[in-house]
């Protein structure tokens, strides 16, 4: 099965309120069922992306690299038969999907 | 790997836990920086432990997040020195009190407890005091609260700014962190505690709310803080186990007040089996320590009538000459027409329909009551039994107008609707 690379994107106008301490604890009861459900797919649950720096050949400083580092949440590596089922599962993923929050699903050529 | 189950509960009670012990250590005039510490610092734990699993100690985990968050937001804010000269006086050695108050703010290690008595200020309105017991101590959310309490999401935020300004009014005497109490400021204030429990339990317990978990949530609320409250000296007093005592007695028989339905069930169609018996046990041995001493309140009153009623092994077999004594003795610790009415009530269970009556005979209820379907229920169904149709139609027709949910109506119509003449047909 290829490996697909899922990116979590904050998405413009996404003024999800804060949840309350009951709803972290009912986000981190689903979180653990969908992790039992796809445990076959999840390969590396990746984790937060904090402050990035792009090192290219030209000296330029890394303007444009900001607005990423502010798009992308976190990432996390999945394993699925086709992009479509890849996709499935970081749907199924609770709170990843929602009103402030998408996710970028990329496939990950192995040669 | 899968992520390890959490207790029931577990945000909501670290929330507390994380904003009681952070009010200690900063002073409670930062509670919203204080709140917002608790907040992120869970919000980080979901982040981290889903992914990583659980740390050995998540409650240590949650605090230093809590409190390195804490610290870098007032640094940021108010600058390094002060926080320096903070920080020296509530991480080093014991705050320098008082010498009378040194041995019993020094045994309030409990934080939860302590912040309990702090939000039972007397310069904070009861229903200020409440809303911010919810939000502080169990982790509720705004609209968690007014869900809870019927109201808006406004009223509640309301309620809760007003309370939270008191608490940024408190200000440091010299060398003692704000908000910390005397050991004469904790036992002034009991009453105050007891009160907001009983409140919070009631809330509860009556409320016509149709989901039975949501209220046995914050009747659950209320015994672990009593609980917490019996358990030290301060609160050590016959109140404290009354109030425990009423408490499990009622939660005894929470889930049999409902049918399958949501519908609300009278004490004579209850099933008597489906009484929690653990909690009756719990609710007696209340009843008895709370007989240490010669004090003699409410709760008392209350938790006697409550045992009353889980020992009778029928309706009928209630000893209802008891019942109305209790409700004699409510009179006269907290007078209240309501409990006028409910002696009336266990009167004419014990001599009789008219005897119910005599009870209220030469009563003017105040309009609050009057107005009731309490007490137009009560009348329409003493008259009813005393073959007074008229009256009863009457007073029927009330009882069913002003019922506040369609739950109570429902009840009231099932109970009202046997007239004399029906009954004698249904017999038949």
């Amino acid at each position: 099965m290829p490996n697909y690379l899922c990116m979590q994107r904050s998405l413009p106008r996404g003024d999800a309120e804060k949840p309350s301490p009951a709803q972290m604890q009912e986000m981190y009861a689903k979180f653990g069922a969908w992790q039992a459900k796809f445990k076959d797919n999840l390969v590396d649950m990746g984790g937060k992306l904090g402050a990035g720096k792009l090192v290219t050949a030209d000296d330029v400083p890394d303007g444009p690299f900001v607005e990423v580092k502010e798009l992308v949440g976190g990432y996390m590596i999945v394993a699925a038969g086709t992009l479509d089922e890849a996709a499935e599962v970081a749907r199924e993923c609770p709170g990843l999907v929602s009103p402030g929050s998408g996710v970028e699903v990329i496939e990950i050529h192995t040669p | 790997m899968t992520a390890p189950k959490l207790v029931e509960h577990f945000f909501r009670h670290e929330y507390g836990k994380l904003v009681a012990t952070l009010s200690r250590r900063v002073g409670v005039h930062e509670i919203e920086a204080i709140e917002d510490a608790a907040q992120s610092a869970l919000m980080a734990a979901l982040e981290s432990w889903r992914v990583a699993g659980l740390p050995d100690n998540p409650s240590a985990w949650l605090f230093r997040v809590a409190h390195n968050g804490l610290m870098g937001g007032l640094r940021k804010r108010t600058g390094r020195q002060r926080i320096l000269e903070r920080s020296a006086v509530d991480i080093g050695t014991e705050t320098p009190q008082g010498e009378a108050d040194v041995a019993l703010a020094g045994e309030m290690r409990d934080d939860l407890l302590r912040m309990l008595f702090v939000c039972c200020d007397d310069a904070i309105p009861v229903e200020s005091q409440r809303v911010l017991a919810l939000k502080t101590l169990c982790g509720f959310s705004v609209p968690e609260i007014a869900h809870r309490f019927f109201t808006s999401e406004a009223n509640v935020y309301k309620r809760l700014t007003r309370a939270r300004r008191r608490l940024r009014e408190l200000s440091p005497n010299p060398g003692e962190l704000d908000g910390e109490l005397t050991g004469e400021q904790y036992a002034c204030r009991v009453p105050a505690v007891h009160k907001i429990l009983y409140l919070l339990f009631t809330e509860g317990y009556l409320s016509s709310h149709a989901e039975l978990a949501i209220r046995r949530e914050l009747c659950d609320e209320a015994l672990r803080l009593a609980a917490l409250l019996a358990d030290h000296p301060v609160g050590r007093v016959p109140e404290t186990s009354a109030l425990l005592a009423l408490m499990h007695l009622h939660a005894a028989r929470m889930a049999a007040r409902q049918d399958g339905a949501g519908g609300l069930l009278l004490l004579e169609e209850q099933d008597r089996d489906r009484w929690d018996a653990h909690q009756i046990q719990a609710g007696l041995e209340w009843l008895a320590r709370s007989a240490e001493g010669d004090v003699l309140s409410r709760y008392h009153a209350e938790a006697g009538i409550a045992a009353e009623h889980c020992l009778a092994p029928s309706f009928e077999e209630t000893r209802w000459e008891k019942v109305a004594d209790y409700y004699a003795m409510l009179e006269r610790v907290a007078p209240s027409p309501l409990h006028r009415l409910n002696r009336a009530v266990a009167v004419a269970e014990w001599r009789g329909p008219d005897a119910g009556l005599e009870v209220l005979e030469g009563f003017e209820p105040p309009t609050w009551l009057a107005g009731s379907h309490l007490w137009a229920a009560v009348l329409a169904d003493l008259h009813r039994r005393c073959g007074n149709t008229r009256a009863a139609e009457r007073y029927r027709g009330i009882a069913l107008e002003s019922a506040p949910t369609a739950a109570v109506e429902a009840l009231l119509e099932r109970r009202l609707c046997a007239t004399p003449g029906a009954e004698a047909s249904a017999r038949r």
